[in-house]
């Protein structure tokens, strides 16, 4: 086995140039392959973190009628200890109840179709902490037009503030990540810029009788803090449902898809609104994880818990399957790119084994003439085509890592057009990669798999050699 | 003592749905430690006679058996065996593999044969001192002079102690002092290993120094001259 591997070592490096160029063609194929996976599915860990974690929760309890009819009807009766019961469930990190309904908002000559979420402001905070959404900063046409009267702003500056006119901000570093400005116009301006463009917001207090509206809503609604909306729907068992709401904070939701449509405001004033005494119409519950098996233990300890026998416990894949599906096509979309991205790269590899063959087609006859047994020889070529293979793989997956490591932790914010592209399909406008998992390790066993099919090339042709017109060749 | 026994051996080729006759009803025996040259013009069956007792082709008819064992009934990987064990080869293109030093090269066929590494080590410096290429036992082919590399191929033939040697125009490719050189220690190796030696020739120096020369001609034997 020793002089074996001798002797494919030495014959990867007969011909240094070929060797390199297959080599390299397999590291771009496990480089490429895996980053993109990476950034394909660190979007979809995002997207999915996005919508559960500040929305719908891992699993929820509901009625088991409330998703294809969610009517308020189909709220259930709610008590501090199922509340507390759920925590005695392992995996789960939080819970928090929820009334979601729909209604008609108004203010002034705008009315629009929103989602009523009402929240226990307290609870919600260890589940989805609106609180931090609160928007800190607003750039508004209004604040450029008094910064360039003052005459204290370069125009570059003005330039970049009027890119993001309109734009709300939860967070400092966001605000900084689109301004784009340079070292020099941060140490001058930033601080104006924080000063003049902060919000004046603020959570829920129990009891409050106001709400908050998403950024886009109220960009919408023409309303901000201090204002009033009107909200129209259908309470519980047809009643109808009226009334004005002040406006004490607005958020700015991740989804982009929620920040046009949500209105939150607490448990007791939609309880008085829908006329919903003592009900809601679901517990979002967050686990650990979303793991397969975690959620399945979950749910079915948690569906132990549950007394009332209209209720059931729905995953986070039952309650948003539009975005499953939204997930699974583009999925399968960037699979068929990997899989000509392979189909490339096994041509590539395949050149090599035919040209290899042809050119070495004498001398496996003179090995087999002198007494080397074929398997032996096919072992030899096989050990020669892996060695190869992992030379670029290994290459690959080193090189990639440092990468998905990198962008891991500082995922790429997408700016301009790009990023108002994707948020308008309801997408974050965030790419991150994804951590290491199986599909780090699949990539390099499909390329690896790809170069053993390779190699079943020259095998068949060892088989099939005779000696005679090899030495001939 | 009988190594080769051929009888009425014959070779036929179908080229383009026309059948030609390579080698044509050829019986010959070969004994230890002979010297032999196989000469004959182009196309006269040459070449293909070696590749039959080489057991690399098949005869269309008859039989050849080395040392007891007639080819015909041995399997793919049981011929394969058998050259390893009982037949050396020289090439008039030398052959070597080229990625192993000239010592691997020939410790190569041992290493086939399973021998221990220092049977081989002791064996390979043997030879390779024997064809006088001891001081460049570390060198790949590529660095070795034509001549040079067809001595270590020769030293290669002989590592397994086969019962004969078959090299197939082995000076062809060689200047007059390398075919000199190559052709003595061929025939002093012939001489200590009790080795038979079969060459298929059109070397006028290989004939003259065979000690049996066999004429062939449109793949009939048409001479077959001992000389004392």
């Amino acid at each position: 086995m020793k002089e074996d591997l001798k002797i494919a070592w030495r014959n990867l490096w007969r011909s240094k140039r070929r060797t390199l160029i297959t080599s390299s063609s397999v590291f771009f194929a496990v480089f490429f392959a895996v980053v993109m996976r990476s950034y394909q599915l660190g979007s979809y860990d995002r997207m999915i973190q996005n919508f559960i974690e500040s929305y719908s929760g891992y699993l929820q309890i509901q009625h088991k009628e409330f998703q294809d009819n969610p009517s308020l009807d189909y709220s259930f009766d709610y008590s501090d200890s199922l509340f507390e019961k759920i925590f005695s469930v392992k995996n789960v990190v939080s819970a928090a109840p929820h009334i979601e309904s729909f209604a008609l908002a108004s203010s002034g000559n705008q009315t629009k179709g929103v989602i009523v979420l009402a929240v226990d402001t307290e609870k919600e905070k260890k589940f989805s902490n609106p609180e931090s959404k609160l928007v800190k900063y607003k750039i508004t046409q209004r604040l450029i037009n008094k910064l360039k009267i003052s005459g204290q702003f370069h125009e570059s500056v003005l330039k970049k503030l009027n890119q993001v006119s309109g734009n709300s901000y939860s967070s400092t570093s966001r605000l900084d990540l689109d301004l784009d400005l340079s070292e020099d116009e941060r140490n001058s301006y930033m601080s104006v810029i924080l000063e003049e463009s902060k919000a004046t917001n603020r959570y829920l207090s129990n009891p409050d009788s106001g709400v908050m509206v998403s950024d886009k809503l109220a960009t919408y609604l023409k309303v901000n803090v201090g204002d009033t909306v009107i909200l129209m729907g259908q309470g519980y068992h047809g009643a109808s449902a009226a009334g004005l709401f002040p406006v004490r904070g607005i958020i700015k939701m991740p989804s982009p898809d929620i920040d046009n449509k949500l209105i939150i405001m607490t448990i007791p004033t939609a309880q008085r609104f829908f006329q919903t005494e003592g009900k809601i119409t679901s517990l979002a519950i967050n686990l650990t994880g979303r793991s397969a098996g975690v959620l399945k233990r979950s749910r079915e300890n948690i569906s132990q818990l549950l007394s009332d026998k209209s209720t059931l416990v729905k995953t986070w894949e039952d309650l948003n399957p539009v975005l499953v599906q939204q997930i699974q096509g583009d999925s399968q979309t960037g699979m068929a790119t990997l899989a000509m991205l392979y189909f490339i790269i096994f041509f590539g590899i395949f050149g090599t084994v035919l040209m290899m063959m042809a050119e070495r087609k004498r001398e496996f006859g003179v090995m087999i003439s002198i007494g080397m047994q074929k398997k032996r020889l096919k072992r030899i070529i096989v050990t020669e085509m892996i060695m190869m293979g992992l030379i670029g793989l290994i290459a690959g997956l080193l090189a990639s890592a440092p990468f998905i490591l990198y962008f891991y932790y500082n995922p790429i914010l997408l700016r301009g057009e790009l990023g108002k592209m994707m948020e308008d399909y309801g997408w974050d406008a965030v790419m991150p990669t994804a951590w290491f998992g199986p599909y780090f390790y699949w990539q390099a066993v499909i390329v690896f798999i790809m170069i053993l099919v390779a190699t079943l090339y020259p095998i068949r042709k060892i088989s099939k050699l005779k000696e005679i017109e090899a030495l001939r060749s | 003592m009988k190594v080769i026994d051929i009888k009425e051996v014959h070779k036929v080729y179908d080229e383009e749905e026309i059948a030609v006759k390579a080698v044509d009803g050829v019986t010959l025996s070969f004994d230890e430690a002979e010297f032999v040259a196989i000469v004959g013009p182009s196309g006269s069956g040459k070449t293909t006679l070696l590749n039959l007792i080489g057991g690399l082709d098949m005869p269309t008819e008859g039989e050849i058996v080395i040392a007891g064992t007639n080819l015909s009934t041995l399997k793919p990987s049981g011929l394969i065996d058998f050259r390893l064990n009982n037949i050396g080869f020289v090439f008039q293109a030398y052959n070597l593999v080229p990625v192993l030093t000239a010592k691997e090269n020939v410790e190569f066929i041992m290493s086939l044969q399973k021998w221990s590494k220092h049977d081989r080590e002791l064996r390979s410096d043997e030879l390779l001192k024997a064809v006088g290429l001891l001081e460049r036992k570390n060198s790949r082919p590529g660095k070795l002079s034509g001549g040079q590399q067809q001595r270590v191929a020769v030293a290669r033939a002989l590592a397994s102690r086969p019962k004969f040697v078959l090299a197939d125009e082995p000076t062809a490719n060689l200047d007059s002092k390398s075919a000199a050189t190559l052709l003595e220690i061929m025939e002093k190796l012939n001489h200590g290993e009790k080795i038979t030696f079969i060459f298929s020739t059109h070397d006028p120096r290989v004939v003259k120094m065979a000690h049996r020369v066999i004429t062939l001609e449109d793949g009939k034997v048409v001479s077959d001259d001992v000389r004392e």
